[in-house]
């Protein structure tokens, strides 16, 4: 009787993990069948001007060949289309999510090959938005998009997102301007002649060298601003936060000037040849100065 | 043509001194930058501004001496020892033709005065954030989106950066070294209404998001107006309270830019 009932225990849940697979390989196959994959390919010069746009999905950037642009779009159903136009070395890529398409349903995933040289800008709401070893302007924006951009040089990077995190990594001799409203920024190795960040409740975190010769103002409203730099950083720096505290944890020269300073609230000093201009400010966040 | 270059250039291109294929060119990156084209179009603007100033309207003296106060106030202007101070000229004879190079002065005069209408501004109750529960979405409920159309009557995108604002929320805030005890948030303001009236319109799905990012932004511009009003000497503070007003409107930039 025991054996009996062990069997048929055993042949129900059998029969159980039959109909779960059969259900998941369903849906699997009909997500799969849903999505289609499109490639579209543009002849254009090495300083061509390419603009995508999508709703939701992410878009990824890596450089290709110096006269042809290689667009990839992963469609996940038919409730969105993409348009495509060019006019000459200008070349124009958008979603157009239909009526009654959701978030699922309008996501196109974009994945480019471009000239090194090429100015980009790029715009989803979700993201994520990524971009690595390109030469031109880039202006990078989302809402909720997490946007990472890595080995950049000599070109100017505009990032906005509203609460999207923020990362660059070796960006070199660079135009680098960050806002965002409560997204965290997180730079490693940045440099330029101007790197500006604003974001008003997230975290601002730079670790780098703050270059030879550069201006970088990082300011929050409440959120904190960590610098991680070396013994023999070169620069001036300034930092003031209105209701927080600032400390830095290495010593600075002191330096006259007409801004007060308030100890705990604010310091100004110099390390090395103060190449470069450092300045922290925050309303009511923390600041943190340390020495890797 | 790169941005560095643009911005060589660009005061040419507003005197209207920049031709053939140089301004075509020029305008051809701006059909692409938008950072640029944001750029030329601000300047632009102040340029035209500052034509009608010197054309039309003469500010009465006072205004200049206000003005000069201010800067004096911030350590912006240094007295000399020999001179007796003067306050900030700027042309006045209408006969004048403009220039370019009076942008600077009168860009920052009209920066200068809009932030002391902004600091003097009485502010009818000192509010702090407090977290709005009723709109917030659950992991959940954002876990199931549903289709997007213009009588979807709930959001269910979920709240963006939930343990910062949480984290800011639940704090209370830090004014003159005490702690405030939060207090109940004020109706939104009138254009605020709007706003969000044309995200629910157009992106329903995304209206919680830009909702609890506009509560925890007028949040931030009450707390600093507060305290500029305690502190009206403090000009990193009135800083950071055009820093505020400049968030809220990049925020409303970033929605009116996906929506439409």
């Amino acid at each position: 009787m025991a054996s009996l009932y062990k069997a048929s225990l055993q042949q129900a849940s059998v029969r159980q993990i039959t109909v779960v697979t059969l259900v998941v390989v369903t849906c699997l196959a009909a997500v799969a069948l849903a999505e289609t994959r499109k490639e579209y390919r543009f002849t254009v010069g090495p300083k061509a001007i390419i603009s995508v746009d999508t709703q939701y999905g992410a878009i990824a950037v890596k450089p290709g060949s110096d006269n042809q642009v290689v667009v990839t779009a992963t469609i996940m159903s038919d409730k969105v289309e993409v348009d495509q136009q060019q006019s000459g070395n200008r070349l124009e890529i958008a979603s157009h999510v239909l009526q009654g398409a959701n978030e699922r349903a309008g996501q196109v995933d974009y994945e480019l090959l471009v000239p090194p040289g090429a100015t980009l800008n790029l715009h989803s709401s979700t993201g994520p938005l990524s971009v690595e070893r390109l030469q031109g302007d880039l202006t990078l924006e989302g809402t909720d998009a997490v946007v990472n951009v890595r080995s950049v040089e000599n070109c100017h990077v505009h990032v906005r997102t509203m609460s999207g995190p923020i990362t660059l990594t070796d960006v070199t001799n660079g135009h680098v301007e960050i806002a965002s409203i409560s997204g965290d920024v997180q730079m490693k190795s940045v440099t330029g002649s101007l790197v500006q960040v604003v974001s008003g409740r997230g975290k601002i975190f730079y670790d780098g060298n703050f270059g030879l010769g550069g201006e970088y103002r990082f300011t929050t409203h409440t959120g904190d601003i960590e610098a991680l730099v070396p013994a023999d950083v070169s620069a001036d720096f300034r930092a003031h936060s209105v209701l927080g505290r600032v400390q830095h944890d290495f010593p600075l020269q002191p330096r006259h000037s007409r801004f007060p300073v308030e100890a705990g609230r604010s310091f100004l000093g110099t390390s090395g040849k103060a190449s470069s201009e450092v300045v922290l400010r925050t309303f009511s966040g923390r600041i943190r100065l340390k020495q890797r | 043509m790169k941005c560095s270059d643009v911005e060589r250039v660009v005061p040419e291109y507003v005197d209207g001194a920049l031709k053939g294929a140089f301004q075509i060119d020029f305008e051809t990156h701006l059909k692409s930058c938008p950072a640029c084209a944001e750029l030329v179009s601000e300047l632009k603007l102040i340029a035209s501004e500052a034509r009608q100033l010197a054309a039309t309207e003469e500010p009465p003296p006072r205004v200049w001496l206000r003005i000069a106060a201010q800067l004096r106030g911030e350590g912006l202007i240094l007295e000399s020892e020999s001179a007796p101070s003067q306050p900030i000229l700027v042309p006045t004879s209408p006969r004048r033709r403009w220039s370019a190079w009076w942008l600077a002065p009168v860009a920052a005069a009209l920066v200068v005065a809009s932030s002391y209408v902004v600091t003097h501004r009485p502010v009818p109750q000192v509010a702090k954030r407090q977290a709005p529960a009723s709109r917030m979405t659950s992991p959940a409920a954002a876990a199931s989106p549903t289709p997007e159309t213009a009588a979807a009557p709930s959001p269910v995108v979920p709240a963006p950066a939930p343990q910062q604002l949480a984290k800011k929320i639940a704090e209370p805030t830090r004014i003159g070294g005490s702690a405030v005890p939060p207090v109940v948030e004020p109706a939104p303001s009138e254009e605020d209404q709007q706003f969000l009236s044309v995200v629910s319109t157009l992106a329903p799905s995304m209206r919680a998001s830009y909702e609890n990012e506009l509560q925890a932004v007028n949040a931030d511009i009450r707390e600093t107006e507060a305290y500029v009003n305690r502190n009206p000497g403090d000009a990193d503070a009135r800083q950071h309270l055009m820093d505020a007003y400049q968030q809220k409107a990049l925020l409303y930039q970033i929605a009116l830019d996906r929506i439409q």
